[in-house]
């Protein structure tokens, strides 16, 4: 089997490009994915990990562009809520990726991922609202 | 049946009018607005406006328990979230699911969706099949291609005519399921003999298909 030690980063927007840079910082092999190339220029002059131009949701570009199947962590943050959870989905149960981490726009995705314990999600929309919370009471 | 159609232009206005009946309720779910109403309209029934892979969506629209799910959106991840959101969540008994990519077909299946459909897929195979070897054999394809059923017709200068099954040494990674003979279809053991003019289903796996039709279309020497 082949070992798992890189990190892959699907999407990369604000959040994609936040996560790559931080851990190509750390030393991490990084692998980026996004379908349009100039997403990459959010990415730090000094990352150092690989870009890959294509749609991740097809699945022989994973294989054979992002080596998947090496990857100890993805991190999976397009603008797309089904494409996230799809990816999730693949990258948890046919790749056995030992963690996963996904993004959410809609809280009610957390019911279909909840079987699985690779699987940690990410909702800004539940941490926007717990700090509004947070924010209001300080203020009182 | 309770049956929802999620999503789709033309192909769900097809199967709206395909499954339109008094045993069927339908349930009809269209993101766009212009479109739902358009269908409404034609069709004279409901729809529901809205997003079929949002859980509030489904809810409003009560596919709790349904029959069957089928999901028409253009992207393929769309349908898979819609499909999976309804199985696990809404009980649905059936969901299909309706892909662009092929390579999605038995994907889409190892995570956990009944039925996946797609339509380049479909066409590929019929074209092989119309274009396949002598057009005289129709095949029918299963289980994503795994299996083949041929007809295949039985000519009087063949080998095997006229001859009992257990006499021809019929190949081991093939099988003879039916022989259809005179409208009647008889199901065979060794002991039947291959008469010319009858039509053999064989089933076999797709990479031993022209194995077997050399095999039985083999000519007997002796024969003119």
């Amino acid at each position: 089997m082949a070992i798992k030690n890189k990190i892959v980063v699907i999407g990369c927007g604000r959040l994609g490009s936040s996560i790559a840079d931080l851990a190509s910082e750390r030393g991490e092999n990084v692998i980026v994915v996004d379908s349009i190339s100039s997403s990459f220029e959010r990415l730090d002059d000094n990352f150092s990990g690989y870009k890959v131009t294509g749609d991740a949701t097809d699945v022989s570009l994973l294989e054979e562009d992002a080596y998947i199947e090496t990857a100890r962590e993805v991190a999976i943050c397009t603008g797309d809520d089904n494409v996230n959870l799809f990816l999730a989905h693949v990258c948890a149960t046919i790749y056995q990726v030992p963690e996963v981490y996904v993004r959410f726009d809609d809280p009610d995705k957390s019911a279909l991922i909840s079987g699985n314990p690779h699987i940690k999600a990410i909702y800004p929309f539940e941490l926007s609202i717990n700090k509004f919370a947070a924010l209001e009471g300080e203020g009182k | 049946m309770r049956i929802v159609i999620a999503n789709g232009s033309k192909q769900a206005a097809f199967i709206i009018g395909m499954f339109k009946s008094k045993e069927n309720q339908l349930i009809v779910i269209n993101s766009s607005r212009s479109f739902a109403n358009e269908l409404a309209h034609k069709e004279h029934i409901s729809v529901l406006v809205g997003s079929p892979w949002r859980n509030f969506v489904l809810e409003e629209a009560g596919v709790h328990d349904a029959d069957v799910f089928i999901s028409l959106s253009e992207k393929d991840t769309d349908n898979y979230a819609s499909c999976i959101l309804a199985k696990k969540i809404f009980n649905v008994k059936k969901c299909i699911c309706v892909v662009n990519n092929p390579e999605n077909v038995e994907l889409y299946k190892k995570l956990g969706i009944d039925s996946v459909i797609s339509s380049t897929y479909l066409l590929a195979q019929s074209i092989k099949s119309e274009s396949s070897m002598e057009s005289l054999i129709k095949t029918l394809t299963l289980e994503n291609n795994k299996i083949v059923v041929s007809e295949i017709p039985v000519l009087s200068r063949y080998r095997i005519a006229n001859k009992r099954i257990m006499d021809i040494d019929f190949p081991k990674y093939a099988s003879i399921s039916a022989i259809y003979r005179n409208f009647t279809v008889i199901i065979p053991n060794g002991q039947v003999e291959i008469k010319a003019k009858d039509i053999l289903l064989v089933v076999c796996a797709p990479e031993d298909q022209k194995r077997i039709y050399n095999f039985i279309q083999q000519e007997d020497r002796g024969k003119k």
